[in-house]
């Protein structure tokens, strides 16, 4: 029988929503229902539909080549692909602090190459602060302080759905804001539409995203560039505090040249007055991970540890590339928040998925040795820390639900430990 | 229960009054006895030996948000060239590198090799402390602790500038006893007091008694809160200062101004090196390092740590988004992150090298050596390179060489800028520190500062961290390899060979506060933060898991009240 449905009286526990890096947490989950969990505080339809998809507890929580196994047997075999590997690829790297802590044991054992899960975006954002750095901010300083936001490439309300709530806009901790688009959707407007406080426009691009990222570094500089740009630059330079914001997953092949350009425009803007930008991205784990890899050996991810040492190589140990190369003999894909996110086809690989139960139903067709393993999804069925998208506040997670399987950390762990018991 | 005896070294434990006197070192389950019941479980002969508790090092970044920005800012700090650094042949040791900006294992192996046991991280951000926890619970073998940073965020300065009775002021202090108990932390920083905030503002400089631009308050009040709140609330460690203007010549007016400002009470002024420069000389930059001595030896409530530059790469990660702004132009290689952080702080991470040959960076190399032999009490004198801001840590034995060794020293001098032996006191100051004075700096004054009572000594009931080094005229091979060194009992070093890798334990402070703050602050996170009131307090648990279940050392606080006025 269904436990009765929550009242609006009883204060139900707070609940840390992980699905995308924006991570809001003034939220709260009462007690799963017949419906499963549904949260109060929020109507977020990526926080909901990934809430739907925790799949029913008759889902197998092991599989080896398909068929169902205890989770001994699934650890036992994943251990023996990784045995049988001369070099294994970690992907996905969709977990918690406490996964990756234990992973980057297990990756320097077997010698993986780790990469997170679009690593070729997430990389374009890195390589840019290895090469230039940057000038960042935070959630709570745009909340604060920022009187002109520029969303470069266009709103990233599709894939951050609270994002105008998170950075305050409508609320009245600064007078007047104006809100700027540049390329993207035409009806990016209308999102802002009736917000207290809230001018907006939008900008065409000036040629692509590129070109119009070098026009507008060239008009801050006082350089010539068609009027829009003129005149933004103008706006820039006069605001109290102007953020730049991208979303790193929707730019271009090679749009670390954008978010170089764009790290240019805010140097030059605190050269006289005040500027920032906010990256967003790094969700479903990838920041988490680059992190902790980042702080345990020196070194981020897309790096491995090989004989000679820990190699950090940004280009080569692009995961799809070597997947694409059938580079690697043996996949471990880690990805415990988004159960659509399964790992591209390989046929023939030998390949360990760790992930929520619904993905088992969705991955690719295999027919190399195929380990799946279910786990808790941190901050659902177990606590746990992720990063947020500006990569300086840790959320804590809360277990809100029981899902009766095991977490991620403990699945490293227990295949680390079976890994070592083989001859 | 496991024993040990340490026979036939010389023991130098300044907390005890001891000076390189023959003693046996007595160990059961990791405790310093007076006696053991029978013979050790483990007999060890360290004739030829120098026994000390294990090093302290109360200002050292090795953990949070901008010491992971520098690592990932700086690759090139974990390669050899084109090639990989080699990774350790080790079994015990994961494979971690870097010199600057080491990873969490690799600064705790090469701590713990140079008979260091204990660390502490300066600069925690409120809004960024579970990483800061969690990045220190990944550096093994040593305790370790932090400050947290205040009086850059707005909250603190608006209190501030509404500030008008005992009963605001008391508002104060039940919030920086709040902060304490959210972050777990063993201290308070303040960072360039309100500048940080000031420069989200736009303002590019701020002087002692220059007001804020937007909040009106001066860093001279900022300092004095502070100061008194820790005071009245019984932390061990003071006011943990970064003053006003680092790295500007003439920056010395600043800095005998904050003391001022202290009107009498304890503090502790960090990195003094960066704080101590006049603008005499042909170059407009000069040593102020006398000046700065006179007043610390002047003001019996004021400690220092030196914050000793070394030349070579390294690289600066700072709150003080203001002054690593204004010297970003300088970041060598040319790169750099900079952010505001959460209306609460900010960082600047900006690589530079220190250069022999540079007329700046050699007076700097020789106003912090000034200041290690000007100063008179060594007790009020911690050795800090600031790492990784003045150099890495592991070139603390090439310093301690440099303090004891005045021929050395002299050495090191003459291949410098031609104009500094001219511009400079070094050359003409004999004293050379003994190993007495070194094993203050480096263990017994740290532990006194942060009020670590079983710690930093090697008197009956101590913990057993101990440091065995083998005699030599050559301090700094001396000090770089330890023949033993134990944590907690445990032998985790062997003559630069690590040999066990335990946790360490997280010292923090609980200072009491009235509860009625929580709902001012309640009511400030609803309208402000971006983290819900709930999720800002790091309870037990949860500190436990970020630090990878250490042990929580709490440390006392005192009774203000009982201690007097000083």
């Amino acid at each position: 029988m269904a436990p009765p449905a929550p009242t609006a009286s009883i204060p139900a526990p707070g609940w840390t929503c992980p699905y995308c890096p924006l991570l809001c947490d003034s939220l709260q989950m009462p007690a799963p229902d017949a419906a499963g969990l549904r949260p109060l505080g929020t109507d977020c339809p990526r926080a909901l539909r990934a809430l739907a998809d925790l799949a029913p507890a008759a889902s197998p929580s092991a599989l080896v080549n398909g068929q169902p196994v205890p989770l001994g047997t699934a650890l036992a075999a994943a251990a023996q692909v990784l045995r049988n590997s001369r070099q294994p690829l970690f992907a996905g790297l969709g977990s918690d602090v406490a996964a990756q802590r234990v992973l980057v044991g297990l990756a320097q054992h077997t010698g993986a190459v780790c990469d997170a899960i679009n690593g070729r975006a997430f990389f374009d954002a890195v390589r840019a602060l290895q090469d230039r750095g940057a000038y960042n901010t935070t959630l709570a300083e745009v909340r604060n302080r920022a009187d002109l936001i520029v969303c470069f490439g266009g709103s990233p309300r599709a894939r951050l759905p609270e994002i105008w709530r998170r950075l305050g806009l409508g609320d009245d901790l600064v007078a007047a804001r104006h809100v700027v688009f540049i390329g993207g959707d035409a009806d990016a407007l209308a999102e802002l539409h009736g917000l207290n406080g809230i001018t907006a426009e939008a900008l065409a691009l000036q040629g692509d995203l590129f070109d119009t990222a070098a026009l507008l570094a060239a008009a801050v500089a006082g350089r010539p560039a068609p009027a829009p740009l003129q005149a933004l630059a103008q706006a820039l330079q006069a605001a109290s505090y102007a953020v730049i914001m991208w979303e790193g997953g929707q730019l271009p092949l090679h749009g670390g040249l954008i978010i170089e350009t764009l790290n240019r425009v805010v140097a030059l803007l605190n050269r006289k007055t005040r500027a920032a930008a906010l990256p967003l991205g790094g969700g479903d784990g990838a920041a988490t991970a680059n992190q902790v890899q980042t702080w345990l050996t020196g070194l981020p991810l897309r790096s491995r540890t090989a004989a000679a040492g820990i190699e950090h190589e940004p280009l080569c140990f692009d995961g799809q590339a070597l997947l694409a190369d059938s580079a690697v003999d043996a996949l471990l894909w880690l990805q415990a928040f988004d159960g659509h996110a399964v790992p591209p086809a390989t046929p023939g690989l030998p390949r360990i998925v760790i992930g929520p139960a619904a993905m088992a139903a969705r991955l690719p067709a295999q027919d190399g040795t195929d380990v799946f393993i279910a786990v808790a999804t941190p901050g659902i069925g177990s606590d746990g820390h992720l990063f947020r998208t500006d990569g300086v506040v840790l959320m804590p997670l809360h277990q809100v639900a029981d899902q009766g399987l095991p977490t991620p950390a403990g699945v490293v762990r227990q295949l680390h430990e079976q890994l070592r018991a083989l001859p | 229960m496991s024993t040990l005896s340490l026979h036939g070294g010389r023991v130098i434990d300044p907390t005890n009054g001891i000076d390189g006197q023959p003693r046996d070192i007595l160990v059961r389950d990791g405790r310093i006895v007076d006696a053991l019941d029978g013979p050790a479980d483990e007999h060890i002969d360290i004739t030829g030996c120098v026994v000390m508790a294990g090093g302290i090092d109360l200002h050292t970044h090795i953990g949070g948000g901008k010491v992971n920005l520098a690592r990932l800012l700086l690759p090139e700090d974990h390669r050899n060239g084109a090639n990989a650094i080699a990774r350790p042949d080790n079994p015990l040791e994961l494979a971690s590198c870097g010199t600057c900006t080491p990873g969490t294992l690799h600064t705790g192996y090469r701590y713990a090799e140079m008979g260091y046991t204990s660390a502490f991280e300066p600069a925690m951000v409120a809004a960024n402390a579970r990483h800061a926890h969690m990045e220190m619970g990944d550096v093994p073998i040593l305790d370790h602790g932090a400050y947290v940073m205040l009086g850059n965020d707005e909250l603190f300065l608006e209190l501030l500038a509404g500030c008008r009775s005992e009963g605001d002021y008391a508002q104060i202090r039940d919030y920086v006893a709040w902060t304490i108990h959210a972050t777990k932390a063993m201290g308070v920083k303040v960072v360039n007091p309100g500048g940080i905030s000031a420069f989200k503002f736009n303002q590019r400089k701020l002087d002692v008694d220059e007001g804020h631009v937007h909040w009106g308050v001066t860093p001279r009040r900022v300092v004095h809160t502070l100061t008194r709140a820790l005071r009245e609330l019984g932390v061990p460690h003071p006011l943990h200062i970064h003053g006003s203007n680092l790295g500007v010549a003439g920056n010395i007016e600043s800095t005998l101004q904050t003391i001022d400002a202290l009107e009498g009470l304890p503090a502790h002024l960090t990195h003094i090196q960066f704080h101590a420069y006049g603008r005499e000389g042909p170059k407009k930059f000069s040593s102020a390092a006398l000046q700065l001595a006179e007043a610390v030896n002047a003001n019996p409530n004021v400690s220092i740590d030196v914050g000793q530059i070394m030349f070579g790469q390294t690289v600066t990660a700072s709150g003080d988004t203001m002054r690593q702004h204004a010297n970003s132009d300088l970041a060598n290689p040319r790169k750099w992150i900079g952010s505001d952080i959460e209306c609460d702080a900010g960082c600047g991470v900006v690589p530079f090298r220190y250069r022999e040959q540079s007329y700046v960076n050699a007076l700097q190399w020789a106003i912090g050596l000034e200041i290690f032999l000007l100063v008179n009490d060594p007790w009020r004198v911690v050795l800090t390179t600031d790492h990784p801001n003045g150099g890495p840590f592991t070139s603390y034995p090439h310093l301690i060489r440099l303090l004891t060794d005045r021929s050395f020293r002299n050495e090191q001098l003459a291949r410098l800028h031609p104009d500094i032996a001219a511009n400079s006191a070094l050359g003409q100051i004999t004293r050379e520190l003994s190993l007495y004075e070194i094993a203050i700096m480096t263990r017994a004054a740290p532990a006194r500062l942060l009020g670590l009572k079983e710690r930093g000594h090697l008197g009956a009931g101590a913990a057993a961290d101990i440091a065995v080094y083998r005699e030599q005229a050559d301090h700094e091979a001396m000090f770089t390899t330890p023949e033993y060194v134990f944590k907690d009992g445990t032998l985790v070093a062997r003559a630069g060979r690590i040999t066990a890798v335990p946790t360490g334990g997280t010292h923090y402070v609980e200072p009491g506060y009235d509860s009625t703050i929580e709902k001012t602050l309640r009511r400030h996170a609803q309208r402000h933060a971006s983290v819900a009131y709930d999720n800002l307090v790091i309870g037990h648990d949860e500190l436990c898991r970020c630090c990878n279940g250490g042990r929580l050392l709490p440390t006392a606080c005192f009774d203000a009240a009982k201690e007097g006025s000083t």
